[in-house]
């Protein structure tokens, strides 16, 4: 019974040994553990301060695109007012070259009456027929309104091309509606970690929303502008869910 | 049939251009309104409208929301409603059909298409 308890104390003074031994090989792992953690915190607060500072400079960037879409929505008024301006001053001057016209043919037609009153002057009738040639009016007023219908297509083109501007405007709101919500993930992280105050912003993006849009949002952040017919193909195809004839489609609208 | 237009979008840009399109197609007759909300109060005050013109994301109203508000309503159940939007996914389409809009143009839209859409539009309810 002796010899029993004596084996025991020795097997527990074995265990006891073994693990001394693996604390000898442990310490200077978890030593350098917590070496590492010390080296690691700065750089943790380090980073941490950085994420701070970038998420207290969002609203800034927000509002920076927020001003370049309210000038490239002015700068879009700007440019249709000078086509509204120069469609005016086209229509105008198509309404002052028809009057010139309208007295172009009365001049016309008193040259020919002059012409059949002098008809025995050869010599007035002569200097009246090279009048009549040098007169270049009536051809220069017909080459001038031959443009109009140009300046005009052209000018229109000039406002339909504008709809970049909405386009962008979607695609910029998009954009800021995806800044904010990064800020808000951002911040809702710092929080987690050292209940910092992240200045409060107003953002209609819900925790977890991801970057969709939100509900009864004013832009569409799928926007793109393309100005190629086979879209709205596409869509008339969606429409009738499969790719479709023209003819096809027009029925489901009918 | 004498037509007078309300071209409904909160874009500044975008209304303007599609009142000149309006023009370039020979209509005159129009009136603005800046979100489906001010659309409805515009709708109710002017007996003469008698198409739609609507932008889908805008503030206030969107215009879903204003083709379902106008269609709730017996009287304007065969207005002509055209949604000119830049949404060209599938779902917002056939979301657009079940509120009964009469037609669908993608923007940027062409003179043609919008053209095209009136004349399908104007055809069904003559």
């Amino acid at each position: 019974m002796k010899n029993l308890n004596m084996s025991q104390l020795f097997d527990k003074l074995n265990d006891v040994k073994v693990l001394f031994q693996y604390g000898q090989k442990v310490v200077p792992v978890l030593q350098s553990l917590v070496d590492f953690m010390q080296e690691t915190v700065p750089l943790l607060e380090n980073i941490n301060h950085s994420i701070a500072d970038s998420t207290a400079k969002i609203p800034k960037a927000s509002d920076q695109i927020n001003n370049v879409t309210n000038a490239t929505e002015l700068a879009t008024t700007e440019i249709l007012d000078l086509v509204d301006a120069i469609s005016n001053n086209v229509y105008s001057i198509e309404k002052k070259l028809e009057t010139v016209n309208s007295a172009e043919a009365k001049k016309a037609e008193l040259v020919e009456k002059l012409k059949a009153a002098i008809s025995g002057n050869s010599e007035a009738l002569r200097l009246l027929d090279e009048y009549t040639e040098i007169d270049s009016t009536k051809k220069n007023i017909d080459e001038i309104s031959q443009l109009f219908p140009k300046i005009k297509e052209d000018s229109y083109n000039i406002t339909l091309s504008l709809q970049v501007q909405d386009i962008t405007s979607q695609q910029l709101a998009a954009v800021d509606h995806l800044i904010e919500s990064v800020q808000d993930k951002l911040a809702s992280l710092i929080q987690d970690i050292d209940d910092t105050q992240i200045e409060e912003f107003n953002s209609a993006v819900s925790a977890g929303s991801g970057i969709q849009a939100p509900e009864g949002a004013t832009f569409d952040p799928n926007a793109s502008y393309n100005m190629n017919d086979n879209r709205q193909d596409a869509v008339d195809a969606v429409i009738n869910m499969e790719k479709a004839s023209q003819a096809e489609i027009d029925k489901l609208f009918s | 049939m004498s037509l007078k237009f309300l071209v409904v979008d909160d874009s500044v840009t975008m209304r303007r251009i599609v009142a000149n399109s309006l023009k370039n197609l020979g209509y005159e007759n129009m009136v603005e309104a800046v979100d489906g909300k001010d659309a409805l109060t515009k709708l109710a005050a002017d007996a003469e409208i008698n198409f739609v013109i609507t932008d889908w994301n805008m503030p206030e109203l969107t215009g879903l929301e204003l083709t379902k508000a106008i269609r709730a309503d017996d009287k304007y159940a065969k207005l002509p409603i055209l949604m000119v939007t830049t949404r060209g996914v599938k779902e917002d389409i056939i979301e657009a059909l079940q509120a009964k809009v009469s037609n669908y143009v993608i923007k940027p839209f062409t003179p043609q298409i919008l053209k095209e859409k009136i004349d399908q539009i104007l055809a069904n309810v003559q």
